[in-house]
């Protein structure tokens, strides 16, 4: 099993029957989570994306590589433009979104804007797209990154894009090795995907996680392996993941 | 109502050298990539791109040097790569980026479609965004009259130029969005003036038969030109989905140092 199917079971986990949920730009894997919470555990999840399709059909929808792509519509029900949704996120009603991290500190906040000065980077990043707007304001923020190691988990971001931990809130961060929480003392170990060690997950951040008891992430059922595959046929999910 | 149609050459000189401008569409959708073309072709200089979140539009007008600045909340090919000329060029110091967040730029583009000055925006406090855009004068934090609680205010944004891609439009101006539509009505209706590309040139009576259609009334309207393919390789929603292998392309084209051989090709597409 690809890692990237244990990633997107992790993050469809975070959506409770009735949320109403967001993705953005570059969003292969929130978008599957998304529609495997919808066709499993949570059939009231209200569907919202850039594309701008409100519940887009599940049985018509294949993955393209631009999130934004006019066939991520098919069969929806309504348009809801972004800033409608926006709307929504001002009136408390938008539940959570799906964010990546180029840098994440230990309480999940994250950089998506520079490595190095703002004014002069090193590497100029895409920008963080709704992050600032929105990670103050939705309840539950799940963060995900293709790359669990020291240069993503670091001690200090060089730019706070958007805010991570706060109260009241719900934050988790999906890697491709373990799911995490955040908390007012620091980032909370819950599961290490399977096949991974504790090592492996500690020795590749730059700060301590705080570990109690965690346990194993759930790996996707054959059916909803079924499910991710139907929905990608042409594997999208797994370009994040080639370096 | 005024005949506007004119073509592409005649369209560009509204467009001043140093004027901020923004475009039609998101990433890889309804970019207005043929008048993109028309402005490389009138080497057109120090432009101020404003955006949501923009893509190989953006990109390849800074690899022309068409541009002194640049805000967007995001700037890139998705899963594709980051845009590589873009962030040369801010790295390197030659272009200057402002980085946005959908959230305030979203609602800066209705405020000034409205005709207001400002809009208080939610959320944003506490991000390193905020200095930025305070340096800048697009925000300042302000204290809600009613409530006392902190918040930002967004400074209105009326764009010189609008450049919009459309479905089907008039010679009058008068158009038509089909699928979605993004902020481009805010945008077309926030600039002070606005180009309209569009697929298809249609009979007036089009909008007679369905005025619900008319998503861009002929009023805001300066130019139409008709340019069919005109968003290509971005997707044009019921004209065609976007050209995956050739955005690719230019991607890589651009990681191999021969972007001045894509732009070559790229001028004269239309």
């Amino acid at each position: 099993m690809h890692v990237a199917d244990v990633m997107i079971k992790a993050m469809a986990m975070q959506i409770e029957d009735g949320d109403v949920f967001l993705h953005g730009l570059a969003s292969p894997l929130p978008a599957l989570a998304m529609h495997l919470a919808k066709m499993t555990h949570a059939p009231n999840m209200v569907y919202l994306s850039v594309a701008e399709g409100l519940d887009p059909d599940p049985e018509r929808y294949r993955l393209h590589p631009c999130s934004a792509d006019p066939r991520h519509t098919n069969g929806c029900i309504g348009i809801v433009e972004l800033l409608e949704t926006f709307d929504l996120a001002n009136k408390g009603l938008l539940t959570g979104m799906f964010l990546g991290g180029a840098q994440i500190d230990k309480f999940a906040n994250i950089n998506l804007t520079c490595i190095g000065s703002y004014e002069k980077p090193k590497v100029k990043l895409p920008g963080g797209a709704a992050t600032a707007f929105l990670t103050p304001i939705v309840k539950k923020l799940v963060i995900w990154t293709t790359n669990h190691s020291k240069r993503v988990f670091v001690e200090n971001l060089d730019f706070k894009t958007g805010i991570g931990y706060q109260e009241g809130k719900k934050t988790v961060v999906v890697t491709d090795k373990a799911v995490f929480e955040a908390t007012r003392d620091g980032l909370k170990l819950i599961s290490i995907h399977p096949g991974v060690t504790l090592e492996d997950v500690i020795e590749n951040m730059s700060f301590e996680p705080i570990v109690e008891d965690y346990g194993t992430t759930p790996t996707p059922t054959d059916v909803e392996l079924k499910l991710i595959e139907k929905l990608d046929p042409d594997n999208v999910r797994f370009s994040e993941f080639k370096r | 109502m005024k005949e506007k149609l004119m073509d592409a050459k005649e369209a560009v000189e509204l467009i001043p050298d140093g004027c901020s401008i923004t475009f039609s569409g998101v990433s890889m959708v309804r970019k207005p990539m043929g008048f993109v073309a028309e402005i490389i072709k009138a080497k057109k200089k120090d432009l101020y791109l404003i955006d949501r979140e923009a893509g190989m539009d953006f990109d390849i007008l800074v690899a022309a040097k068409c541009v002194k600045k640049v805000r967007a909340a995001m700037v890139g090919f998705e899963i594709f790569g980051l845009a590589l000329n873009l962030r040369r060029a801010v790295e390197q110091g030659e272009v200057k980026f402002i980085e946005e967040t959908c959230g305030a730029i979203t609602n800066a583009f209705r405020a000034g479609s409205q005709g207001i000055p400002f809009v208080p925006v939610k959320g944003i406090l506490g991000t390193d965004l905020v200095d930025i855009h305070v340096k800048e004068g697009n925000w300042k934090i302000i204290e809600d009259p009613f409530s006392g609680d902190k918040m930002v205010a967004v400074r209105a944004v009326n764009p010189d130029v609008a450049v919009i891609h459309v479905q089907k439009a008039d010679k009058f101006g008068n158009s038509s969005i089909e699928g979605a539509r993004f902020e481009d009505v805010y945008k077309a209706k926030a600039s002070k003036r606005l180009i309209i590309t569009a697929e298809e040139i249609v009979p007036t009576d089009y909008f007679k038969q369905n005025p619900e259609k008319n998503t861009i009334p002929y009023f805001y309207v300066d130019a139409v030109v008709h340019m069919p393919k005109g968003a290509y390789p971005t997707g044009c929603p019921n004209y065609y989905d976007p050209d995956y292998d050739e955005i690719r392309r230019y991607v890589s084209l651009c990681k191999e140092g021969k972007v001045e051989e894509y732009i070559e090709e790229f001028v004269k597409r239309w």
